[in-house]
Parts: C-alpha cells; sequence; structure tokens
C-alpha cells in the first residue's frame, strides 16, 4: 500500500507540472495582455495606449520570450516563490493565504450537510419505498435538482435577509472565522451550494439502497433473524455506500474546482473561486496559474482518497 | 385674541427666534463623529494597487484619495477647491512657469514635514524615471523640436516648487492639481528596483501618508473589503474636526443585485442603483436617491478605413445613419431616462460645451428617416427592392449591409444594438451584430497595419492601415474630462492613438493643436476653438456620441452634507450620519 501511495504522489507531481506547463503556455500565447483592461482608461487620459502597453509588461517581465518567462518561473517555483499577483498588488501566496479559509469553510459545511441530510433522506426514502415519504422525498430532490444554486442564493437574501431581516444579505469578514457568528452567516451559503448536492444524494442513495435490498445477501440477513436495523445499516448500505463514495468525492472536486464561484459571487464570500476568476478576467497570470496548480493537486488528493477510502469500504480491494 | 395682536405675536416670536438662531452659541452644533460609512460596488470596480504610481486603473486613485489629498479637487461647477495648496498655482504670463506653494502644516507619517522637495522628487526620481515607466507619463511630457521631453520641476523653498515647460499647454494645469507626493525618505531606499518598489510594504499598505487625508489605511482583503479608519490630524479638519465617519468601508459584491439588496436591507450606506430600480428606491423613506451627469458616454465608430463599408468614408451617409438613430428613444426606453442625448467628446456638465453650435443629429428635428433617406440619395445611393422592403444599394447594385461589432454582458449595450439595427431598417440598411469579447474587439477589428508592411498592429497606423478582420460600426462606452476635453484628441486627431476608426482631418488636427498652444492660454479664446471644434466634429460625424449616462446614487437617509453634482464627492470628508 505505501508503495501505491508513493508512486501515485509520484504521477500526481508529474501530472501538476504538466498541467502546470500547458496553463503557462497558453495564457502567454493567447490573445490577451493585462494591458486589455485599462485601454479606455488610459485612452481618456489622452495617454499612448501602446507606449503603456509595453510599459506594464515590461515592469512584469511579460516582454521577455515565453521560454525565459517559464524557466525564470519554473526557477522561482522550484524556490518557494509563486510570483507577484499585479491585480491584487501582493505576492500570490498571500493572497491565497488569506482566501482559502473562506472557500474551505464553504466547501466543507456545505459537503457534511449534503451527505448527511441527503444520505440520510435517501435511506428513508428506500425503506420507505412507494409510501408518503418516499414521495415527499423524491419531490423535494427533484427540486433541489432543478433549483440552480445561485438563484436559491438570491431568493435567500431576498426573504431572510431583506425582508425578515434574520441574516445580513452579505458575508461579513469581521466576524471571527472561529466564532458563532461566522457559523451563523454562512447558513444561507450552505444552504444555498449544498442544497443541489444533497438533493443528488438523495436519488442515488435511494437507487443504490434499493439495488442491494433486492440481493439475496438481504433476504439471508433477515432469514437468519438479524434486526431490520442491523440488515440495514450494516449490510446494506455498506454495499450502497460504495458507488455513493465516487459521486461525493467526484463532486467534491467539481466544488473545488470552480462550483463554489457562483455561491461566492452570490454571497459576497472572498474565497479561492473569486479570486481565480478574477484572476481570469485581469489576466493576472502568476495567480491563474497558482490556482489551477492548487486545484489540480486536490483533485488528484481527492482521486487518491477515493481509492484508499475504496480499500477500507471494500476489503476485496486490494491495490498491491 | 385680535388678529392684529396675533400678528404680533407671530411676528416677535419669529424675530426672536431668528436672534437666537444667529447668536454664536446657538449656531447649528458640529457633526458628531460617529458610525462606520459603507460603500458598495461591484467586484469590477476594485482597485489593483494603492502603489498608485503603478495604477493603471481609475479605482487605485480613489482608494488612495481616501489617505493622500492632491494639489487640488474640484466642485460640482468646476471650481478649484484648494487641497494640499496654500493658494492657487501661478502660471506666468508666458503660459510656461507654474509656481505651486503647498500649505506648511502637511506631515508625513513619521512626523517630518510634507515639502516640495517630496514633490520634486517624486516627478523626477519617480514617474520621470525610466527603471519605473509611470502610465501617464505623456502628461508630463511635451514634443520640443520633435523630441518628446519631460517638464522640469524644480524646488524654490520648503514649500514652493516650480514646473517649468518649454511649450505652453493651457490644460497642463488641471494635471498638476492632481499631483500626489511619495514621501523621499522611504522612495529613496526602493530608487532604481521596481521589483522592491512594487512590493515596498509602506507604499502597498499606505503606511507614510500622516495628516495627507481624512483616513488611514487599515484593511484591504481583496475581492471583500478596503477599511479605511478615520484620521483625527487630517489637515482639513483641524477646525470642524472632520471626518465625522469612524470608518469609511467600501465593501466588494458579486453582483449588483445583492448590493442594492444590502442597501435596501440597511446593511451599507451608499451604492449605485441601476435605472430599473431607481423607482423602486425613490419610494423607500430610509433611502434618498440622487441623480447626476457623469463623463461616461457611448459612441457608434464609423469605420472610415479601407475595409469599411465605402459610404461611410463620405460625411453625408455618416449624418444620414446618425440622423436615423433615434437618441430620445434610447434615453427613454433603454435607460428609462437617466441619460441624455450626447452630439460631442464635451458633455453638457462641462465648462467648454456649447449648445448652440453641435449639430444635434438623432434629435428632433435632425431625427427623420425620410431625410435620412434623402440624404443617402443625395450621396448617390440609389434604393431598390428586396422582396417588398426598400433597401439602400451600394454602387454594385446589391444591398448594403452592416456589420456592427460590440461586447457582450451590458443589458443597454444589448439593447442599443438591436434598437440600431431596428433603427437602420428603416433606412434600408441591415445590420448584422456581432459579439465579440474585449480582447477580440481591440485586437482583430481595433488594432491595424498597412496590409503587406512590416509594421506592429497598433490602433492607429494611419491612413493606409486597416484590422485584421472587417467590420463597419461598432458601438463602445468611452469617458471624458470635462474639465480638459482635448484628451480626446487620441480618438480624434489624425495621429490620435486611439483613432481606430480612420478619421483623418486637418481642421480637427489644427484645432486640437491650437488649443494645447499659447492661442488656447485666454480661456475665452479656448472656449471659441472647443465651440469650433464641436462643430466641426459634429458635422463630420466620425461616430455618432449616442448617450451621455447619468448615475443613480442610492444613500441612506441619515447621510447629511451630500452636495449632488458631476464631482459629488468633492466634500466627502464633511459627510456625517445625522
Amino acid at each position: 500500500m505505501r508503495s501505491y501511495i508513493i508512486k501515485r504522489l509520484l504521477y500526481s507531481v508529474i501530472i501538476a507540472w504538466g498541467i502546470l506547463t500547458i496553463t503557462f503556455i497558453l495564457l502567454r500565447v493567447g490573445p490577451t495582455s493585462p494591458v486589455d483592461r485599462y485601454i479606455l482608461n488610459i485612452a481618456a487620459k489622452g495617454q499612448d495606449v501602446e507606449s503603456v502597453r509595453q510599459a506594464i509588461e515590461a515592469r512584469y517581465g511579460l516582454d521577455k520570450p515565453i521560454i525565459e518567462q517559464y524557466l525564470l518561473y519554473m526557477g522561482n517555483l522550484l524556490q518557494g516563490k509563486w510570483g507577484w499577483s499585479f491585480s491584487a498588488s501582493q505576492p500570490v501566496m498571500e493572497l491565497i493565504g488569506s482566501h482559502w479559509i473562506y472557500s474551505f469553510q464553504l466547501i466543507l459545511l456545505a459537503t457534511i450537510f449534503a451527505i448527511i441530510l441527503g444520505v440520510g433522506l435517501g435511506i428513508l426514502s428506500a425503506v420507505n419505498q412507494n409510501t408518503k415519504i418516499d414521495y415527499a422525498t423524491s419531490i423535494f430532490s427533484f427540486i433541489g435538482i432543478s433549483i440552480p444554486g445561485f438563484w436559491l442564493g438570491l431568493m435567500l437574501i431576498l426573504v431572510f435577509a431583506v425582508y425578515l431581516g434574520v441574516f445580513k444579505t452579505f458575508y461579513d469578514t469581521s466576524y471571527p472565522i472561529w466564532s458563532l457568528e461566522n457559523l451563523r452567516q454562512l447558513i444561507m451559503p450552505v444552504l444555498a451550494l449544498g442544497t443541489g448536492e444533497l438533493a443528488g444524494y438523495v436519488r442515488y442513495t435511494r437507487s443504490a439502497m434499493l439495488d442491494n435490498l433486492r440481493k439475496e445477501f438481504v433476504t439471508t440477513a433477515r432469514a437468519k433473524g438479524l434486526s431490520e436495523r442491523t440488515v440495514i445499516g450494516k449490510h446494506v448500505l455498506r454495499n450502497a455506500v460504495l458507488p455513493l463514495v465516487t459521486i461525493i468525492m467526484f463532486d467534491l472536486g467539481s466544488i473545488v474546482f470552480g462550483g463554489a464561484y457562483l455561491t461566492e459571487i452570490v454571497f459576497g464570500i472572498p474565497g479561492l473561486g473569486q479570486v481565480s476568476f478574477n484572476a481570469i478576467f485581469a489576466n493576472d497570470y502568476a495567480v491563474v496559474i497558482a490556482v489551477t496548480l492548487i486545484g489540480t493537486f486536490m483533485v488528484l488528493f481527492i482521486n487518491l482518497a477515493t481509492d484508499l477510502i475504496y480499500t477500507y469500504l471494500d476489503p476485496r480491494i486490494r491495490y498491491d | 385674541m385680535s388678529k392684529d395682536t396675533l400678528m404680533k405675536w407671530i411676528v416677535t416670536l419669529v424675530a426672536v427666534s431668528m436672534l437666537l438662531t444667529a447668536a454664536p452659541g446657538c449656531s447649528a452644533p458640529a457633526p458628531k463623529v460617529a458610525g462606520n460609512y459603507i460603500e458598495g460596488d461591484v467586484s469590477g470596480g476594485e482597485a489593483e494597487t494603492l502603489n498608485w504610481i503603478l495604477a493603471a486603473d481609475a479605482s487605485s486613485f480613489g482608494y488612495v484619495g481616501y489617505t493622500l489629498e492632491s494639489l487640488a479637487g474640484y466642485d460640482n461647477k468646476f471650481n478649484i477647491v484648494l487641497r494640499c495648496l496654500a493658494k492657487d498655482i501661478e502660471v506666468s504670463p508666458d503660459g510656461l512657469v507654474y509656481t505651486i506653494t503647498i500649505r506648511p502644516d502637511l506631515k508625513w507619517s513619521d512626523g517630518s514635514q510634507v515639502t516640495s522637495d517630496d514633490y520634486v522628487y517624486t516627478m523626477n526620481n519617480l514617474m520621470f524615471s525610466s527603471w519605473l515607466n509611470y502610465n501617464y507619463k505623456d502628461d508630463w511630457q511635451e514634443v520640443v523640436d520633435g523630441v518628446k521631453q519631460y517638464v522640469v520641476p524644480a524646488v524654490v523653498d520648503n514649500t514652493t516648487f516650480t514646473v517649468t515647460r518649454k511649450s505652453v499647454q493651457p490644460e497642463f494645469v488641471y494635471t498638476l492639481y492632481d499631483l500626489m507626493p511619495y514621501p523621499k525618505y522611504i522612495a529613496v531606499k526602493y530608487e532604481g528596483n521596481v521589483d522592491a518598489f512594487t512590493q515596498a510594504k509602506e507604499f502597498n499598505n499606505l503606511s507614510y501618508t500622516g495628516n495627507l487625508g481624512p483616513y488611514t489605511f487599515k484593511e484591504w482583503l481583496k475581492n471583500d473589503k478596503f477599511v479605511l479608519s478615520r484620521n483625527p490630524a487630517f489637515f482639513l479638519g483641524k477646525e470642524n474636526g472632520a471626518p465625522f465617519f469612524q470608518e469609511m468601508v467600501i465593501k466588494m459584491f458579486g453582483t449588483s443585485a445583492v448590493m442594492q439588496a444590502a442597501l435596501e436591507a440597511g446593511d451599507i450606506t451608499q451604492c449605485g442603483i441601476e435605472p430599473q430600480n431607481v423607482a423602486k428606491f425613490k419610494k423607500m423613506e430610509r433611502i434618498n436617491v440622487y441623480t447626476i451627469p457623469t463623463r461616461g458616454y457611448n459612441i457608434i465608430s464609423y469605420n472610415q478605413r479601407d475595409n469599411g463599408w465605402e459610404g461611410l468614408r463620405k460625411k453625408e451617409v455618416r449624418q444620414a445613419i446618425s440622423m436615423a438613430i433615434d437618441k430620445d428613444t434610447i434615453v427613454k426606453k433603454i435607460y428609462l431616462g437617466f441619460a441624455e442625448p450626447a452630439y460631442s467628446f464635451i458633455p453638457s456638465s462641462s465648462p467648454w460645451y456649447s449648445d448652440d453650435t453641435v449639430l444635434k443629429l438623432g434629435v428632433a428635428p435632425l431625427n427623420s428617416k425620410q431625410q435620412a433617406i434623402e440624404m443617402l440619395k443625395a450621396a448617390g445611393y440609389k434604393y431598390g427592392k428586396n422582396g417588398d422592403r426598400d433597401v439602400l444599394l451600394d454602387k454594385d447594385g446589391k444591398p448594403v449591409k452592416l456589420l456592427l461589432v460590440t461586447t457582450p454582458g451590458s443589458d443597454v449595450v444589448e439593447s442599443m444594438s438591436l434598437l440600431i439595427k431596428q433603427e437602420l431598417a428603416a433606412i434600408g440598411i441591415d445590420v448584422e451584430v456581432k459579439w465579440v469579447q474585449w480582447a477580440t474587439l481591440i485586437r482583430q477589428y481595433m488594432a491595424n497595419k498597412v496590409p503587406g508592411s512590416s509594421q506592429e498592429a497598433r490602433y492607429n497606423n494611419g491612413p493606409g492601415a486597416v484590422s485584421e478582420e472587417t467590420w463597419d460600426l461598432t458601438l463602445m462606452g468611452h469617458s471624458t474630462d470635462p474639465l480638459a476635453p482635448s484628451g480626446s484628441r487620441v480618438f480624434f486627431a489624425s495621429d490620435g492613438g486611439l483613432n481606430s476608426f480612420g478619421f483623418f482631418n486637418d481642421k480637427v488636427d489644427a484645432l486640437f493643436a491650437k488649443i494645447r498652444s499659447k492661442e488656447g492660454l485666454d480661456k475665452e479664446d479656448r472656449r471659441t476653438m472647443y465651440q469650433e471644434l464641436s462643430r466641426v466634429i459634429s458635422e463630420e460625424q466620425p461616430v455618432d456620441f449616442i448617450t451621455y449616462s447619468r448615475g443613480n446614487n442610492g444613500f441612506q437617509s441619515n447621510v447629511k452634507g451630500i452636495e449632488p453634482g458631476i464631482n459629488m464627492g468633492y466634500n466627502y470628508y464633511l459627510w456625517h450620519f445625522e
């Protein structure tokens, strides 16, 4: 197992390097420049646009040949220097360091919320198949899947912040991360981000549970006189949870790679989603590469974790 | 009580109350320092740097301005309001030497005096240096004997310095009013090293600003908020105790919908309001909405280069097209009344605007489809049938079809594009609207070069140059400087850096040159020149000036001291909560 993990980590580094290189080249050869967004402002002040473009590109080393820029970047990266964000005027790592926690707490809480409620409701729905509980759960999950998260977020703000005044209209970074006020103000964003996931998990869990409930080992377990709770909890759920892990981990990867962006936008949460999208629009190359690299590592790590969880859930799976 | 007695009582009461309020001790109490002022803004408007000399965006100067005053500002009528200046800038009779006298009570954070040496150092060693590449250096350069060179600053004494030019540029004084200093005692440490200067903590945290602004820097979390604390030492607050907010916060929002919801809920103090929401906010007792003129305008550029429709190279055709596009409809239907028709690059709020000389195409009586058709016919074009429609034919007898290129993402621009298509269809011109990203627009449609040459593509490579892609019309938003509108020569002069539409006119070039010369020193003469320039450009119609938009700002009604106008924030340090 250890050699498997080491091998996977090694592969991860190679994949990340490949993605970094491709991202670096694509950003540089693309038809954009960090100066594009200023052109009208510069022109409105009567300046020579071309000379300003050259000046800014020279200041950030973007006038050098691409191979020289790449070697310089890699050299700095190996020394732990991620570069300077010219759209935020601070070191890239400082920028990411001050924002990651906002995305992390949102994704973590939304995922926990979606898993606990989604799996719970899915089990409830399956064991009560074709009853009112099942129908109600199904309707809820269909609605949850159909509602776009950003729309739900806007509606939550309108009802609970504007009309009822229960919450603030935006996420307030003045509260300490480890405070009840912070937890409270995350309720709406977590609902907006987690509801779609939750609804999906209800459907997947119900389906996987029903598949397994019809299998012979369940009949055997019941024939052995095991309680229904043991049959469902120990035998059926354990088998049903394997495909669910794949889906949940896949979803987690999607959220990490930008899925939380819209929620961050709606609630004004200054997370990595906002950082990366603003950097893309500003052609802030150093930040774009850094967040791509972080996202890549996160996804690779999630994939590795998924494979390892498989071995725990299904002892038949062995990697060595 | 008789009527006369009652009147006597009333008169006596009024007189007593007037006497009481006029007494020194009973004047309106000074505002109290209280509360945090939170201004909402949408993400695209966030500043990029507090190290202002490196900034290319307007917001960065705005953020820094809270902590560091320039030499002077302007009120809503464009009167000069002195800030760091002890008295107005003196200009020598020949218009070449500017003498600047700063206040003696300006201090850096270490307590040392801000001197004229700091200003001169900022210009000579930073703005004019080759290692730093200041983005707005053109403002400080002049062409002498065909060579570009910088103006010459010199220290006179601790609080006085001069800036000397070799050529007269009457509007240079406005550049000087905007000047801000860097502290020499800190900047010398980083001089010559662009990376070190860019990353200098003192400059990125504005820790040097002393008593130079009403607020001092507290915190900046990107994509979230910019927080400033009240500066009790502010040099303009000695007598009145200003500023009056404990904190000034600029809060960023991802969407304007949530920002306006925050205003409605009372979570923020102020934000911009979209035209469709103004009526709703005006009904709210807790909110005051102020509608003010802005510097932003929309134009349709006519491609007069060789790869545009040849008709657009004729003045009469351009006039006819502009005449067919109804500006009042755009103002009423698209801007819901929060705009005014534009006829020139000089807005009506500018002291240089002349309403009498501009040709008001697109507004009655010069808004007539029939007249436009007649003008097109007079220009030598015929009409033919396409199905049951009358369509304009080009010289080869084919129906004229124009390509309008613009950028997506704005409801106003999209609605306007469709309205233009509809208006021109009514005079027999089909318009295809193409939405492209900004980077594509500037590279493939605006940048141009002479075909087959080794020129590097620029936005104006002279008369023979054409863009990579063909186009006929572009719809874009621009902004202008109402005080020094001659900066718009970048668009309309033959050598203007953003004259991508290929408008070359000797008379216009001569007028721009005249305004920026000794002949423009006299304000009345300059006004006459601007009148003539506006007339010529509005007649030539290199572009169709569509509208100047008006901004709507919503404030919680307990904010007092606001003077609505084009420079509404000029006295923001006096604003306070009731």
